[in-house]
């Protein structure tokens, strides 16, 4: 008998088939064909007939892959679908439902990969964003119970000091009666050149009082804390290391306990390494004790840390420090008391992971909001994609309900289709995040010393989870919601291809409306910020930081503990790197500016003394060589700079700067007036000679100390910075600043060498960061805001093709049309703006802080941002309204 | 009205009815329509099995390949839980149409 096989398979060539189904088919129609010629010949045809029968019916070329075909196209594309399977339970319904959805995703590729892409960078940048808020505020110090510690320091506001720090009187007052912290402690940070056992080196340390560590519940991993007795004269030439130092510099050797070493050429014992972790302050690798001169006032320059104990908040416990305050001051000058009250507290209690984390709080914050509107709006948009693409399967939906399936299961499906968009956004956006983690944590840990590590870690797992979440809700419910409420009757009737009903459409402008005020809202916020950025850098520091490099030096009191020795040292320095060609200019300070180390102390004007009651002026302090200035490019604005007729044994003069000049003498010439810094012994009244521009040396968008210059061949300073102007390149002017120190004493190291520039740059770092990731955001946010307003258009736009069309034809002139299109895009615009303005102008107060010299307000920022995004969201609803006008009559009634 | 229109609207129910008590292969249920039927219903390949097919994807009748000894393999349909919805709505909705369209022509035979 005759094999139907070949002949069968031969019918469905062209039908593409995969290969299994292809070989089922070809076997169960052979069986029947089969069959069919056995009965036909049981009936008495000869089997040519019956063959030629068969061919006949239903086996002729086209009829067979004709009515296969349909069959085809059912296996690529349509998944089962109908009511609740109960056979399958709930897990296999989901797992169902999964693959109906990731079938019904790939067959929209542009779609999906735009909810892909949207929903990565939503989620992306709000966990990589949530991974150093976490890292950075989050994460819980560590130290022992760190919500008890605090931080505290006097405050000044009248005299223009927000921060004071406290001297040794103050610690020694306080230690004795402070309730409100249990125990207390002071420290000063400082830095140490360990030298001895390979080569010199340069460590950051601190000194701490007593309790210190006891305070920060840190004990050590070998030998002990400090004695009491060490923090007296003579007692303290004991050193504790830290866990990272002992491991470097000593190979982790456990016999450095009771062993010496070299501190600024000191022999110091070492009595105890710290556990892993600790390095408190900042980065410290060692600590010496503190000694307190309980009488001294000199030198204000003290950090407080202590434990609250139970009860006392850091209110309670600024107003008694305030009471302390006037106490001390009463029996120690005889000032009247003022009593406490909160409202002009001189006292600022803070938690101390606040202390830490204080300028990066702000910003962090910020971003994370900015992150999370961008999400917002990146779901809005989503939202209305999605709303679109259900309208598009109305028919689709609307069969499968007429097969049974129940709306439940609609949602369910069309939910599961955000369900999958969200988890593949969410992994996407986790590798995106890793990734700017990775880019980003250098810059952090360099900047904050408290952070021992950034990473994708738990909770930033259920953050990006929480977050997915709720973006999934955001953009599935609504046309999830919408799809299953499809009348089926109208939706089979129609051949519609509509923007939707009346709700839908609604729902589309909404969310675009949503989305204009976000994105203005996030524009408004980086074009603040922008102006603020800009008005810093135009601010002039009182120098010029070009072609300057900075190196510091600190000389060993052992071998220079006199001020013979340390000038003839800065002699011999200045007149050696003079000598270098190329080094037009060079001077020393006792710290330049934006450099760490400042020095305030009491200044006191002869003739403008304070009256009783009044609080004492506070001016910072710096030494500098004579050609200080014109080494930092600092004009001199009045009288003269110092020269070599200022030496130890002449006259003792000093040098004010602008800021002193206009508070003391706003009208006259301050040169030849008096001026003393200092405590009350050994006061040296100094006849002004100069007066300098004010220098910023700390940040450029803080206000300036008063500031107040010493003759540094005066007085004596350890510690100096040398300053070069040269138009040659930094690395070649630091080697060379090298090389001469060695030449004069080569146990004397050159540290923190950087240049004037990158140093100023340093300090706008945390702006200019968040400045440019705001820019980011908002960019982001308006091309999103574009894309889904240009969406809504074109699609408003096709489905009134007819409509146009039939408009062109009566003669609508095609600008008209265009107009037609846009102003109802317009419409959406510009309610969106009034509203973002509304928004911006109410949420703008949280940014006060983070603006420099520009009101919440700026109009003219308020005037621009609406206009830019007036203008991209115009074009965007301008470009689909264009093809409205060349809608072809003809053709669009065509298409019906 | 002619064969082929009625045969075209109920094709699927006729085929869910005929797999409602057990399962046949696709010879058995065109040889089942076709004397039931006395020959006024006939399918061939090209109209029987994409049918078939259709429901097999909608999930109303599912396929096996059964071999039996001494035979060659056959291919049997039978109907899911799904099939069996889809039948029981199908013949209430006959069942109305009928009675309905009985109450129309009864009278006449009052």
């Amino acid at each position: 008998m005759r094999d139907w096989r070949p002949l069968v398979r031969q019918r469905l060539a062209s039908l593409d088939l995969d290969p299994t189904s292809e070989a089922d088919i070809v076997e169960e129609l052979a069986a029947h064909l089969d069959d069919r010629m056995r009965e036909l010949t049981a009936q008495g045809m000869t089997p040519e007939a019956a063959e030629v029968a068969l061919l006949a019916d239903g086996l002729d070329d086209e009829a067979l892959s004709a009515a296969l075909a349909s069959h085809r196209k059912h296996r690529r594309t349509i998944v089962p679908l109908g009511g609740e399977d109960r056979r399958h339970g709930l897990i296999r319904g989901l797992v169902g439902d999964m693959r109906y959805a990731a079938t019904a995703l790939r067959k929209r590729p542009g779609l999906t990969s735009i909810a892909l892409l949207t929903l990565a960078i939503g989620i992306g940048v709000n966990a990589a964003i949530f991974a150093f808020v976490h890292a950075l505020l989050l994460r819980p110090l560590p130290y022992a119970n760190p919500e008890q510690l605090v931080t505290f320091w006097g405050t000044a506001p009248d005299k223009g000091l927000p921060v004071v720090n406290y001297p040794d009187g103050l610690y020694a007052y306080y230690s004795k009666r402070l309730r409100s912290v249990q125990p207390m402690a002071m420290y000063a940070g400082g830095s140490f050149t360990l030298s001895g056992r390979g080569d010199a080196e340069r460590l950051d340390g601190a000194y701490p009082t007593a309790d210190f560590f006891r305070v920060l519940g840190a004990a050590p991993l070998l030998g002990r804390m400090f004695l009491a007795t060490e923090h007296t004269e003579g007692g303290s030439r004991v050193v504790i290391l830290s866990y990272r130092l002992w491991q470097r510099r000593f190979s982790s050797d456990s016999a450095i306990i009771g062993s010496s070493l070299t501190l600024d050429n000191q022999p110091m014992t070492v009595v105890g390494v710290m556990r892993p972790g600790f390095e408190f302050p900042n980065r410290s690798s060692l600590w010496t004790p503190l000694v307190i001169n309980p009488q001294s006032l000199n030198c204000w320059c003290y950090d407080a840390i202590g434990r609250l104990v139970p009860g006392a908040t850091p209110e309670s416990m600024a107003l008694e420090v305030d009471a302390i305050n006037a106490d001390f001051w009463a029996e120690r000058e005889g000032r009247p008391r003022r009593p406490p009250s909160p409202d002009r507290s001189g006292t600022v209690v803070r938690a101390l992971s606040r202390t830490l984390t204080g300028e990066v709080n702000q910003p962090l914050l910020l971003l994370l909001s900015a992150a999370g509107i961008v999400l917002l709006i990146a779901c809005a948009n989503l939202a209305n994609l999605l709303l679109a693409s259900t309208s598009d399967r109305q028919r689709e939906i609307a069969v499968r309900c007429s097969l049974g399936a129940s709306p439940r299961r609609i949602v369910r499906q069309l939910l599961m289709e955000c369900v999958l968009l969200s988890l593949g956004g969410a992994l996407l956006g986790l590798t995106l995040a890793a990734f700017a983690v990775r880019a980003g944590s250098a810059f952090v840990l360099e900047r904050a010393p408290h952070v021992q590590r950034i990473g994708v870690d738990p909770l930033l797992l259920v953050f990006t989870a929480a977050i997915t979440i709720v973006t999934c809700l955001l953009v599935g419910a609504v046309p999830a919601i919408k799809g299953a409420a499809i009348s089926v009757a109208s939706a089979l009737k129609q051949g519609v291809r509509s923007t939707g009903d009346k709700g839908t459409r609604r729902l589309n402008d909404t969310f675009v409306v949503a989305q204009i005020a976000l994105s203005l809202m996030l524009l408004v916020g980086a074009g603040l910020l922008l102006r603020s950025f800009s008005n810093v850098l135009g601010i002039d520091p009182g120098f010029r930081a070009e072609n300057v490099t900075v190196g510091r030096i600190s000389l060993p009191w052992t071998t220079y503990g006199n001020a013979p020795a340390i000038h003839t040292f800065a002699a011999r320095l200045e007149t050696s790197l003079r000598a270098v060609p190329g080094f037009s200019t060079v001077g020393l300070s006792s710290t330049a500016p934006f450099s760490s180390n400042n020095n305030q102390q009491n200044m006191r004007v002869q003739g403008k003394e304070p009256s009783a009651g009044e609080p004492i002026p506070v001016a910072s302090v710096r030494a500098v060589s004579d050609a200080y200035f014109s080494a930092v490019g600092t004009p001199v604005l009045m009288g003269r700079a110092f020269n070599e007729t200022d030496r130890r044994d002449s006259a003792p003069v000093a040098i004010i700067d602008q800021s002193v000049a206009t508070r003391y003498w706003p009208q006259a010439s301050p040169i030849g007036a008096k001026i003393a810094i200092g405590g009350d012994e050994n006061l040296r009244w100094r006849t002004i000679v100069g007066v300098v521009a004010t220098i910023r040396h700390q940040q450029l968008d803080r206000a300036p100390d008063h500031y107040v210059y010493e003759p540094l061949f005066q007085e004596a300073r350890l510690t100096l910075d040398i300053v070069v102007r040269s138009p040659l390149a930094s690395s070649e002017v630091v080697s060379t600043m090298r090389r001469a120190v060695r030449d004069i004493d080569p146990g004397v190291p050159v540290y923190a060498a950087h240049t004037l520039g990158d140093a100023i740059n340093e300090s706008l770092a945390t702006r200019r960061l968040t400045n440019t990731l705001m820019l980011c955001f908002a960019l982001t946010a308006v091309l999103l805001a574009a894309l889904g307003i240009f969406g809504v258009i074109a699609r408003q736009v096709a489905a009134r093709v007819k409509e146009f069309g039939v408009r062109l034809a009566l003669g609508a002139t095609p600008v008209a049309v265009v107009a037609l299109v846009v102003r109802r895009g317009a419409a959406l615009v510009f309610i969106g703006i009034a509203l973002g303005v509304a928004g911006a102008i109410s949420l703008a107060g949280f940014l006060r802080t983070l603006l420099f010299d520009v009101t919440s307000v700026d109009p003219a920022t308020y005037a621009l941002a609406p206009l830019l995004l007036a203008t991209v969201a115009l074009v965007a609803c301008w470009l689909p309204a264009r093809r409205a006008t060349s809608a072809d009559p003809l053709d669009a009634l065509r298409a019906e | 009205m002619p064969a082929s229109e009625l045969k075209k609207g109920s094709a699927e129910f006729l085929i869910l009815s005929l797999l409602e008590k057990r399962a046949r292969h696709g010879y058995e249920i065109s040889k089942l329509i076709e004397s039931r039927s006395k020959g006024a219903l006939r399918f061939n390949v090209a109209s029987l099995y994409p049918l078939l097919y259709r429901l097999e994807d909608r999930g109303w009748v599912q396929a096996k390949w059964v071999e039996t000894p001494g035979q060659r393999r056959r291919r049997y349909y039978r109907l899911t839980a799904e099939g069996k919805k889809v039948l029981l709505a199908e013949q209430r909705t006959w069942d109305e149409f009928v009675r309905a369209v009985r109450r129309v022509i009864a009278p006449e035979y009052a």
